[in-house]
């Protein structure tokens, strides 16, 4: 999400930004239409209703949720990554419940970001409480504090390659690591 | 029975036993951190299984898109819900359990 500040930084026109709304309002539509297609099973003569409610819901979806930079490529690459990851971090809690002596070794950590403010931050997030042996319990302003479930394993790593997945598809690079103050803030353990 | 019941068979069955996991993880887990873990991840596949195993029971493409929508709404929630959960944890001073 950029705000308007952001804009001016990135020097794109007025127009520019027109144009953005006008292409992501169309995509939004597109969806919504989908979504009241597959909801009224194809009823033909719900589009009566559906017609004006898919507009509605585009205006205030752009006026709430202005549009965002985001890759296809990304997206496309993202979603069999997230499949396979959800999948595999189903079937590290379910055999960690189900074993009789519980391997578990929580911890508390503070992932420094390297994602832009707002929609990138959150969708990784949230991400990453679905993924294998991690749980996001906090959006700081500089890090994203995360719950471990066994700090034994390799969660950091898990954790960059998110990072650099979610990049990708919101289309932007990282800060780069020398930016964050990676001796004292990185990977802090917290008590 | 056809192939695809089998299959079907199987992806529900499998889908059942990561509901029960996770289940018993939020009763045997120690504290409400770890139980999150359980709960969210251990439904979110138990519940692309059984979507997956009545999708291909579906009879046709609409109801396919109901399940996913379904369970991509599932997936949100469950995420977002056990974000602020554990936040609201963190910020009445809860504790992480330790080994």
């Amino acid at each position: 999400m950029r705000t308007l500040n952001q804009r001016q930084r990135l020097g794109t026109t007025p127009r520019n930004t027109v144009f953005a709304r006008l292409q992501s309002g169309c995509l939004r539509a597109v969806l919504f239409a989908l979504m009241w297609w597959i909801l009224t099973d194809g009823a033909m003569d719900s589009w009566l209703i559906g017609a004006p409610v898919v507009l509605l819901a585009t205006s205030i979806s752009v006026a709430l949720l202005p549009p965002f930079s985001w890759s296809l490529p990304g997206v496309v690459r993202f979603v069999p990554f997230f499949l396979w990851r959800s999948l595999s971090g189903g079937v590290d809690v379910a055999w960690r419940a189900l074993h009789p002596r519980l391997p578990i070794s929580p911890g508390l950590f503070c992932y420094p970001w390297r994602l832009p403010p707002g929609l990138p931050r959150v969708f990784m997030a949230n991400i990453v409480s679905l993924l294998p042996g991690t749980l996001s319990t906090e959006l700081g302003t500089d890090c994203l504090q995360v719950h471990v479930l066994d700090e034994r394993k390799d969660f950091l790593s898990e954790l960059e390659t998110v990072e650099q997945r979610v990049a990708a598809m919101f289309g932007i690079s990282l800060l780069p690591p020398e930016s964050v103050d990676s001796g004292s803030i990185q990977r802090r353990r917290m008590k | 029975m056809m192939p695809a019941d089998y299959l079907s068979v199987v992806l529900l069955i499998a889908g059942g036993i990561f509901f029960l996991a996770g289940t018993l993880g939020l009763l045997r887990f120690p504290d409400v951190y770890t139980r999150l873990h359980a709960l969210t991840k251990a439904d979110n596949v138990g519940l692309g299984l059984i979507v997956a195993g009545l999708a291909l029971h579906a009879e046709s493409w609409t109801v396919v898109g109901k399940l996913l929508l379904i369970w991509l709404l599932v997936l949100l929630a469950g995420a977002s819900v056990a974000h602020l959960v554990a936040a609201a944890a963190r910020q009445r001073g809860i504790k992480a359990w330790k080994r």
